[in-house]
């Protein structure tokens, strides 16, 4: 009778620890997640979404100029080059996106309170941008980065509104202090935000 | 110093810099060629001898490195044919040939060190890639100038 005590308690000490180690697993990964996302956010609102900046990559006063100056190679030199560079800007503005949708995927839930709305609408823009990113790399790809403005525009104004909603969702992490040790770089204003 | 005060101190320290200084030099590419010459290329510390008395060391290498991440930002905000034109002052402005310019530029590309650090890859991408086309644009008119033709 004692022994099966003995080995009652073990194993009992034994779930326990598992359940603790389980949960803390958990925490660490959804810790994690909140900090991917936040840094996320702040390269897409300071980084990669600017109107400015968006503006220039893909303004086709450059392209005209350059076309202007009469000479084929250094044409397709600028177009390759802002191929490259376009390429680079969808790839990085998906990466980033796709954080964003882990968050709310994950554990966006525990901590911000959406409505059902709004998690629609997130899930609506979520489907646009990816079906949007993927037609703007296969244009860029085929046609160069001054294929599709319209396309740009949407993934940009899209990615805008899915940063808005995340802020707020994030929002605590700036009332914990996360915002003031993160990256500071003085950047430029956000698309819509 | 509480950081609410010394941040006041460093946005005071900018604006004497851009009051006294930089608005004094009207094209952003030579204001941001200024403005990394202060930055020492080992430690990546900024330099202004009178910044620096009239606040304190720390605030003005602050206050130089907002104004470089500011004039790399205008830079980025330049649209190609006005980078051309300040390409083209600045070579004037140092009095150098255009070819000697143009050769030192492509092979030495002294253009890299002009960035702020911790600015975005994507964004250093970017001014790279322009001012290479800016480069060749002002290369191919000057060889395609007529021998008649003195040089800028």
């Amino acid at each position: 009778m004692v022994q099966l005590l003995f080995f009652l308690a073990i194993g009992a000490t034994l779930l326990v620890f598992l359940v603790v180690l389980a949960r803390r697993g958990k925490a660490e990964g959804a810790a994690e997640a909140l900090v991917d996302a936040h840094q996320a956010l702040f390269t897409l609102q300071t980084e990669l979404l600017p109107h400015g900046f968006v503006t220039r990559l893909f303004d086709r006063d450059d392209l005209e100029f350059v076309v202007s100056e009469h000479s084929g190679e250094i044409a397709e030199f600028f177009q390759a080059e802002r191929k490259r560079i376009a390429l680079i800007w969808v790839t990085r503005v998906q990466q980033q996106v796709e954080l964003l949708r882990q968050l709310h995927l994950g554990s966006a839930r525990f901590y911000a309170r959406l409505e059902f709305k709004t998690e629609a609408s997130l899930a609506w823009n979520f489907m646009i941008l990816s079906l949007s990113c993927k037609a703007l790399r296969l244009a860029f790809q085929t046609s160069g980065a001054f294929a599709a403005p319209r396309v740009v525009g949407t993934v940009a104004a899209t990615a805008s509104r899915v940063c808005e909603i995340s802020a707020q969702s994030l929002a605590f992490l700036s009332r914990t202090g996360l915002d003031a040790s993160g990256p500071s770089t003085g950047g430029r204003p956000a698309l819509g935000a | 110093m509480t950081f609410k005060r010394r941040q006041g101190t460093v946005w005071e320290a900018s604006e004497d810099l851009r009051r006294r200084t930089l608005s004094h030099i009207s094209r952003p590419l030579d204001r941001l060629i200024y403005l990394a010459s202060t930055r020492d290329y080992n430690t990546g510390i900024y330099y202004h001898d009178g910044l620096a008395a009239a606040y304190s060391q720390d605030v003005a290498c602050q206050a130089l490195a907002d104004c470089h991440r500011e004039a790399f930002r205008e830079v980025l905000d330049t649209s190609l044919r006005d980078l051309v034109s300040q390409i083209e002052a600045y070579m004037r402005s140092i009095d150098l040939t255009t070819e000697t310019f143009i050769s030192a530029w492509k092979k030495l590309e002294p253009y890299r060190v002009a960035v702020p650090v911790e600015s975005d890859p994507l964004a250093t991408e970017f001014f790279f890639a322009n001012l290479r086309t800016a480069l060749a644009i002002l290369e191919n008119r000057q060889m395609s100038r007529t021998p008649e033709e003195p040089a800028a």
